[in-house]
């Protein structure tokens, strides 16, 4: 009898910490998100339905978010594959200073994302930033351009720094899956006459593919959650909002709980999607 | 074609160069520059006088000052805190989970990893609601407890991942030789698990150190406030001072850095080994 319950016992402090923190706030959130609850009118808390959720997709302002998290999303997550694959790549050379190069290459990941949405802010910085300056000097441009000013352009640099912060991950899972193929089987292939496309296309392609869809799962759900750089780049502005910052202003801002909790509930069902793809790969076993 | 080879690995290593260097060094220029000369208009990258006026600013004990290295003393307080209360609880968690046959083992596994997934905004309503209810808003201890919980499933998973590719029958033969389960535990497993513990270790602080969306909503006084919330407010009040923000941001990224730097090997074993079982 002991022995049954003692798993159980060693895991309580666990279970209670994701129980009350994470699995009871999820399930009270869904309930929220079926109240008409404003922190404005505290005397009218009623159940409403999907009533918020029919709102929500009604509105311009969703919408518009919908399609500021769509673009980065698409952006971030193409850019990041493409430009992780490169650098993996180059990495990969075995040069005397390789370390130093891998240290280097991590960097943008473990900062802060505040940060380097800070970091950039001054890259592209609308008046006298260093791309200004250097387009400027270069006799590309004749007047500066408003990098933070415009909708799109803000949303391509709030794309652009998420990608810098995504890279290194996806170099890393990348690397990772490479060094995983053993010699033997290019050696394999060396000695049957195959050509460096078609050892690609039959042995590295194939094997990769489990490490970058790690990446690219992840990456996706880094790029929907995008929040901090955001706030560095154009603060709780309205521009470059995606459903994110809607969700966060509606709630904290326009103390709307009902709708901002239904409006979570739709970012985290996105997520959700992603997150299973992701799941999955985590669990597969890579075979050879 | 050697040469052209060699040519091509100089030119990708300069675009790398200054891609993955350059916004800190131009953060670093701004950082230096008097602010008249900041943004002045001409397109001179670097300025003709150098100053360390921001630097001073933040070290000199004034308001500013003051505000910015209480919110560096409170993130580091709030990793303390997260480390001491995650690091146990994970470890333990792992053993159980990939050491001990129960009913519901895989259930409660998998439930753990669907949590990697969710986003902070889905839990923080109600988490703000119950912290206002319980008089727990503005408190580093709860905060950090908040931390814990969303690092554990990563936690959980990378170390009972590295767990179950120690062989089980180094357990057993301590077993046979009259060693506990709790005696085997602390003398055979611990000692051999330190990377994948430091790469734990390194993961937490670094994501503690970059904590934003949680303390935003849970922390409010100068006393729990993270450094990422004290920079931004700089950013958002009165007048900016770019050349301080800039300076601020220089002196927050030297810890990440310096753990980047110092323990890239753990960092990168925990990052790929995390993300790849295998």
């Amino acid at each position: 009898m002991k022995k049954k319950i003692l798993p159980y016992l060693l895991l309580t402090p666990m279970i209670l910490i994701m129980g009350v923190l994470v699995f009871y706030p999820i399930i009270a959130t869904f309930s929220y998100s079926l109240k008409k609850w404003k922190l404005t009118a505290p005397g009218d808390i009623r159940f409403i339905g999907i009533k918020n959720y029919q709102d929500i997709l009604q509105s311009d302002s969703f919408w518009y978010s919908m399609q500021n998290t769509i673009f980065i999303l698409l952006f971030v997550v193409v850019f990041t594959t493409i430009v992780g694959c490169l650098v993996a790549a180059f990495l990969k050379i075995d040069v005397k200073w390789s370390g130093l190069l891998l240290a280097l290459a991590i960097l943008p990941w473990a900062l802060p994302p505040f940060v380097n949405g800070i970091l950039w802010k001054f890259v592209f910085f609308s008046g006298y930033g260093f791309l200004n300056k250097l387009l400027l000097g270069i006799g590309f441009i004749s007047q500066p351009i408003e990098f933070l000013g415009g909708r799109w352009s803000l949303l391509l640099v709030i794309s652009i720094v998420v990608v810098w912060r995504s890279v290194p991950f996806m170099a890393l899972v990348c690397l990772a899956g490479r060094q995983s193929i053993p010699g033997e089987l290019y050696e394999a292939a060396k000695i049957d006459g195959g050509s460096g496309w078609k050892i690609f296309r039959h042995i590295t392609l194939p094997l990769m593919l489990p490490f970058v869809g790690v990446g690219l799962t992840s990456t996706s759900v880094t790029a929907i959650n995008v929040f901090d750089e955001v706030v560095a780049l154009s603060g709780y502005s309205d521009l470059g909002k995606n459903i994110l910052m809607e969700s966060y202003l509606t709630t904290f801002t326009f103390l709307d709980f009902g709708k901002g909790s239904a409006m979570t509930y739709i970012v985290m069902l996105f997520a959700l999607i992603l997150g299973i793809f992701y799941l999955r790969s985590l669990n597969k076993e890579v075979e050879y | 074609m050697k040469y052209a080879r060699r040519t091509g690995y100089i030119m990708a290593l300069i675009i790398f160069l200054l891609v993955t260097a350059g916004p800190f060094i131009w953060a670093f220029v701004i950082s230096v520059t008097p602010d008249h000369a900041m943004f002045a208009p001409t397109s001179d990258l670097f300025p003709k006088k150098i100053i360390f006026d921001n630097y001073a600013e933040l070290f000199s004990g004034g308001q500013r000052g003051n505000r910015f290295f209480m919110s560096m003393y409170n993130s580091l307080r709030a990793t303390g805190i997260t480390l001491c209360i995650g690091i146990p609880i994970a470890m333990l968690s792992a053993y159980v989970l990939s050491r001990m046959e129960f009913r519901g083992r895989k259930v409660i596994k998998n439930l753990l990893l669907c949590t990697m997934v969710i986003p902070v905004m889905a839990t923080i309503i109600p988490l703000y609601r119950m912290f206002a209810v319980g008089d727990m808003l503005d408190d580093i201890f709860w905060l950090s407890i908040v931390y814990v919980s969303s690092y554990l499933p990563m936690a959980v998973w990378l170390i009972s991942n590295y767990f179950a590719t120690i062989p089980k029958e180094l357990e057993e033969a301590a077993m046979i030789d009259g060693c506990g389960r709790a005696a085997s535990f602390f003398r055979i497993i611990l000692p051999i698990s330190y990377p994948i513990i430091l790469s734990v270790t390194l993961i937490m602080f670094l994501n503690t150190w970059s904590q934003f969306q949680i303390p935003l909503i849970l922390a409010s006084s100068m006393e729990t406030k993270p450094m990422a919330i004290v920079v931004s407010e700089f950013m958002t009040k009165d007048t900016i001072q770019y050349g301080l923000i800039a300076a601020a941001g220089m002196i927050a990224l030297i810890p990440p850095a310096l753990a980047a730097l110092i323990f890239r090997k753990y960092l990168i074993s925990g990052i790929t080994k995390g993300s790849v079982k295998g």
